[in-house]
């Protein structure tokens, strides 16, 4: 049986049949959605985001050349969008975040390790927030999202050696942060 | 000297390391108190971010892009209407060149074409006609899943497999014809049928619920044999959800040796 991947999907949409942006859409848009969130960290705004993603996709399908994997294209466009948003905006810190960490730490026992827990929770989104877009992507991307140095290397076109650095970099000043606010 | 090991600690971390490179790195650390600690903080760090619970989209999200990809299809649709398509070019053609004799020609044909309506009014019979054929085929269609459902019931396992070859032919396949098929899928005592019944709604697998059926169906399968084609299935459907289900499986007891293996192979593909 041949496979339905991704890009035997994605060409598919390419060559006129749209639907099947619909299956690819089911495939991605919860690790979307993650990504978007983490970037931005505001709900309405991420579920639009991620449609806006797709119709992206949809409108401009020339931009897939079939021959890179379709998942790293999207996360290219997804970055773009992002950015794009940031540009628009004039970043103010949100932590709207952390009330949703919040909620979802509940409903746990309510012991001295659940308070310890909940703090430095809320101390890491504090200092993720102080990092640079940049650097906060770049755990995001290996961190939350789980990929591989090569998948990040192809999402932002540098090699894979400037990615283990980079995140080592992001990862060093993450706790830096960290531990001053720790104070 | 020990930056050039510190370097490759978050490496250490996400498991993108070679081993020679791991093992360099690892004995350097048993050695320097130092560096140790420092790994020991940035592990600290990653596993502590390993906790944070990662937003979930909400509910109506997975709907809401259906809604999207109808009104996209819309949109395009009305951008290649050939009609408006058509007038506009001939439209450009006219301004170009005004010609007054083509001008009275086409005057003269669609005068012609007027008179011949007139004369045989052939509108009401034309659309009566096109109504028969339209309901002709929706008859068709209900005959053939009327046939299909009826075949389903045969005690017979190849007429039974006739009716599954069936649905191919139905041009609108609807959820009547989607439940019988899965109660065949899961319930019938022959598993050639099963597979059978299994390949057409792999062909039917761009509708949502047929997906999450053959998800579903994963674990009420006791033959090897189906639990091969449906792991194979969702390879190919690249269904992640199926994952769950057919860790399940591999818990099962009496499992089939081949099958285990085949399904592990699976999931590894499917993550």
């Amino acid at each position: 049986m041949d496979t339905l991947s991704d890009n035997v999907l994605m060409l598919k949409v390419k060559n006129g049949d749209i639907v099947k942006m619909g299956l690819l859409y089911e495939r991605y848009y919860r690790q979307l959605y993650r990504f978007v969130f983490n970037m931005t960290r505001q709900k309405e705004l991420s579920e639009d985001m991620v449609q806006n993603i797709f119709l992206r996709m949809l409108k401009y399908p020339e931009g897939f050349m079939g021959f890179g994997e379709f998942r790293i294209w999207m996360y290219h466009i997804a970055r773009n969008a992002v950015y794009d948003h940031f540009k628009k905006v004039k970043r103010v810190p949100v932590h709207s975040d952390v009330k949703d960490y919040e909620e979802r730490i509940e409903g746990g026992e309510y012991t001295d390790d659940h308070l310890e827990k909940e703090q430095e929770l809320k101390i890491l989104a504090t200092a993720l927030d102080k990092l640079s877009d940049e650097k906060r992507e770049l755990l995001i991307l290996s961190r939350f999202e789980e990929l591989k140095y090569s998948e990040i290397a192809g999402i932002l076109n540098i090699t894979e050696g400037a990615v283990k650095v980079r995140v080592h970099r992001a990862l060093t000043q993450l706790k830096s942060n960290y531990l001053n606010l720790e104070k | 000297m020990c930056n050039n090991f510190r370097e490759g600690f978050t490496a250490l971390l996400t498991d993108t390391i070679d081993k020679d490179h791991r093992n360099e790195i690892e004995n350097h650390l048993e050695g320097c108190a130092d560096c140790r600690m420092e790994f020991d903080s940035l592990k600290k760090m990653w596993d502590l971010m390993g906790t944070v619970p990662q937003p979930e989209p909400p509910e109506a999200m997975q709907a809401g892009f259906s809604k999207v990809l109808s009104d996209y299809k819309e949109e395009i649709s009305v951008k290649k209407n050939p009609v408006s398509d058509w007038i506009s070019k001939l439209r450009e053609y006219w301004s170009v060149q005004p010609q007054p004799g083509l001008a009275f020609s086409v005057l003269l044909v669609v005068a012609g074409l007027a008179g011949g309506y007139l004369l045989h009014k052939p509108g009401q019979s034309s659309i009566r006609y096109s109504r028969q054929i339209d309901s002709l085929s929706a008859q068709v269609s209900e005959i053939k899943q009327a046939v299909m459902l009826s075949l389903l019931q045969n005690p017979s396992a190849s007429q039974r497999i006739r009716a599954v070859a069936y649905t191919d032919e139905i041009s609108n396949v609807n959820l009547k014809v989607i439940e019988a098929l899965f109660t065949t899928l899961n319930e019938d005592p022959n598993v050639n049928v099963r597979l059978a019944t299994l390949e057409a709604l792999v062909r039917l697998s761009d509708e949502p619920q047929v997906r999450e059926g053959l998800v579903r169906s994963i674990n009420l399968q006791d033959s090897p044999m189906m639990q091969l084609a449906l792991a194979d299935a969702m390879v190919k459907l690249q269904e992640k959800r199926s994952v769950k289900s057919l860790q399940m499986l591999l818990d099962k007891k009496n499992l089939n040796n081949m099958v285990k293996l085949n399904i592990e192979k699976s999931i590894q593909k499917l993550i």
